[in-house]
């Protein structure tokens, strides 16, 4: 082949590629999820599409007026992999919104691009950064900062056990597992508790059982997990089959509620008590309506990944409509500072940071002869919503466009 | 000890067959989910433990009969295709049939809770998973070294020509060695199960430990395998009761280090 005919062919690629960038220019809405299908999370991805496209099918896949066009990427809960394909999304399809991924660490890296490329990106949460030390105009935090998540567990695990002030701590080793941590040894001060030890752990770890045998050696008065699904799931398993639970109290602090809950047999989960950012059976008509219908479609009572996913969207599109815009600021501006009455109860945008500021759900797990149904599985004993403190607060500038 | 179990029957493929077998994990991860639902079905722990690993050993002779069979004579790249995509395949099947989200199953109610060993406390179950993976690497160890059928595999691993033009039947030797390696990738499965409970995705983090297992111990070396296995295990314990996160980067660490000194393996000979 000679060196002109390569050029043709690259001049004919080059046009035949321009119709699908002015296609995707055109009336419709472009919304990214960005969602695991394969990777630590790849359990949880799937979860993540159901919630949100249900939150779209709603409003009949229309937003003011305009078609939405809902596009997925498997981030491979990788950062390199998460970005490349949001990118690709984004110059590609045309997407100028975007919710996901799920692991903070991967997300903070999406974040980037969100700024960058100046798209919209709403993210469940677990890292205090994006909407902290690193926040920045495109991004927004729906989960409860890692101090409303901490307190809520600290004190009310203490309101219930004023006795159990020794602590072991078993800590995810990345960016959401260090925030949480930090928060539950400051909110602990207040209670006199003492951390009798912090092992950290790798991220997708499934062997526990050095860990446990070294808390187990600490003769700890509870053991606090500051992970998240499989790892949680792993290390709960874990610490009953060494007999610490259900002598000793565990607390997940950090947890997916039932999807978590449903991989643990009803003896490992005696004696459990859970922080979460949704169960379902939130006190809210939002919430009621939108778990009769997950179950009507699934099954099985939606957990934090499929309620997050559905939440954010409502957020988003409740930002679409104060905006009477599909334009990227002007919805931006318009989610600074909303309030809704939606799925968690009261729930507000701090324009600030961008965090959402809403409740915390803590749960005490129920006993076999407790449950009435399989499903069944515990109590909301309390929620919380003290707002990060601002001597903590990392935003300090959320920045212009 | 479960390494040295994966690893023994991923080395018996390799040397046997000649082939990469990166199904080998998802073959673990069958075998824990034939336990749940033999398990289910039956009632009975012990019923399941005996069936769960035959149902994967016959699944294993249906995968050589059907696919790798014909495989043979192609290089490694399509044999390498081959079992990865089949590693897919087992995966989503497991999705479609046990669903995404992992299950738990418990330990039968004899062998819950731990014993207090003096020095530390252990759980039983662990104890019994051990004294069964010790049982079954001394029973497979027996099998090759002592009969005349072990005899003819581990021949079969040194020189394939030579085997068959002795008259022996090496299709029908080949199909034995991947149901039995895949008859141990599922045993190992079943006997996980209750410690770490199921998830679709078990099978790949099992399987690069098995194939760090083959590598350190030499390639289709059987003995080796054995011991690359208890050593692994070894290593990770020690090093997670002193420097926990780095539990999971000392199995490569250790493969790297050996591989240094000896690139064909501790007892390997090529």
């Amino acid at each position: 082949m000679k060196r002109r005919d390569i050029l043709k062919i690259g001049a004919a690629a080059a046009g035949l590629s321009l119709p699908a960038i002015i296609r995707a220019q055109s009336k419709e809405v472009v919304i990214l999820g960005l969602w695991d299908q394969t990777g630590a999370f790849a359990d949880v991805g799937p979860l993540n599409d159901r919630g949100m496209r249900m939150a779209l099918e709603e409003r009949g896949m229309k937003i003011l007026g305009q078609p939405i066009k809902y596009v997925t990427r498997d981030g491979a809960t990788q950062a390199g992999t998460s970005t490349r394909r949001a990118e690709e999304a984004i110059d590609g399809e045309g997407a100028r919104f975007m919710i996901g991924p799920w692991s903070s660490g991967v997300a903070l890296a999406v974040s980037e691009v969100a700024k960058r490329k100046k798209v919209l990106h709403f993210f469940s949460g677990g890292t205090e950064d994006i909407s902290g030390s690193r926040c920045h105009r495109y991004s927004f935090q729906w989960a409860a900062s890692p101090y409303t998540a901490a307190k809520t567990v600290v004190d009310n695990f203490m309101k219930a056990n004023p006795k159990a002030k020794r602590w072991h701590l078993l800590v995810a080793d990345y960016a959401f597992g260090w925030s949480v941590e930090k928060y539950i040894k400051e909110v602990g001060k207040a209670h006199g508790l003492e951390f009798v030890g912090a092992d950290r752990h790798p991220l997708g770890e499934r062997e526990f059982s050095n860990y446990v045998q070294k808390a187990a050696a600490n003769k700890p008065d509870v053991v606090a997990m500051i992970n998240f699904g499989g790892d949680a799931v792993a290390g709960a398993r874990e610490i009953f089959n060494f007999g610490l639970t259900p002598k000793v109290p565990l607390i997940l602090s950090w947890s997916s509620g039932v999807e978590e809950l449903i991989q643990l047999a009803p003896e490992i989960r005696e004696n459990m008590w859970v922080g979460t950012n949704f169960y379902y059976t939130a006190d809210t008509p939002v919430a009621k309506e939108f778990v009769k219908n997950y179950r009507a479609k699934f099954g099985t009572p939606p957990g934090y990944a499929p309620s997050a996913a559905y939440s954010m969207t409502r957020l988003m599109l409740a930002g679409f409509d104060k905006a009477k815009s599909t334009d990227t600021q002007a919805v931006i501006k318009a989610l600074e500072g909303i309030e809704v009455n939606d799925l968690l109860g009261k729930m507000r945008v701090d324009p600030a940071t961008h965090q959402t500021l809403r409740p915390y759900f803590f749960l005490r797990c129920k006993t076999k002869s407790q449950m009435k149904e399989e499903l069944d599985l515990a109590t909301v004993i309390a929620t919380g919503d003290t707002p990060l403190p601002k001597e903590y607060a990392a935003c300090k500038d959320i920045g212009s466009f | 000890m479960l390494y040295a179990l994966m690893g023994l029957g991923l080395s018996l493929i390799t040397g046997v067959l000649n082939i990469p077998n990166f199904a080998h994990g998802a073959l673990f991860a069958v075998g824990a989910y034939f336990l749940v639902s033999v398990v289910g079905l039956l009632g009975n722990f012990w019923l399941g433990l005996l069936v769960a690993p035959l149902g994967v050993a016959l699944l294993g002779l249906l995968i050589e009969w059907a696919g790798v069979r014909r495989l043979y004579a192609a290089g490694h790249d399509y044999q390498l295709l081959f079992t990865f995509g089949l590693a897919l395949i087992l995966n989503e099947l497991i999705i479609v049939i046990w669903g995404p989200v992992g299950l738990s199953h418990l330990p039968p109610a004899l062998l819950r809770g731990g014993v207090d060993l003096g020095f530390t406390f252990y759980p039983k179950y662990r104890l019994f998973v051990m004294v069964m993976a010790g049982l079954l690497v001394v029973a497979t160890w027996l099998f090759l070294e002592k009969t005349r059928y072990g005899a003819i595999m581990r021949a079969g691993i040194e020189n394939k020509e030579m085997v068959s033009l002795l008259g022996i039947d090496i299709h029908r030797l080949f199909t034995v060695a991947f149901a039995l390696g895949a008859y141990l990738a599922g045993i190992a499965g079943a006997l996980t199960a209750p410690i770490r409970g199921l998830s679709p995705g078990m099978g790949v983090d099992m399987l690069g430990i098995a194939f760090v297992v083959v590598a350190l111990g030499g390639l289709g070396n059987l003995l080796g395998a054995i011991a690359a296995g208890l050593l692994i295990g070894i290593a990770q314990a020690v090093v997670a009761a002193y420097w926990t996160e780095a539990s999971t980067v000392v199995i490569f660490a250790v493969m790297a280090l050996v591989l240094l000194v000896r690139p064909q393996g501790m007892f390997g000979i090529r």
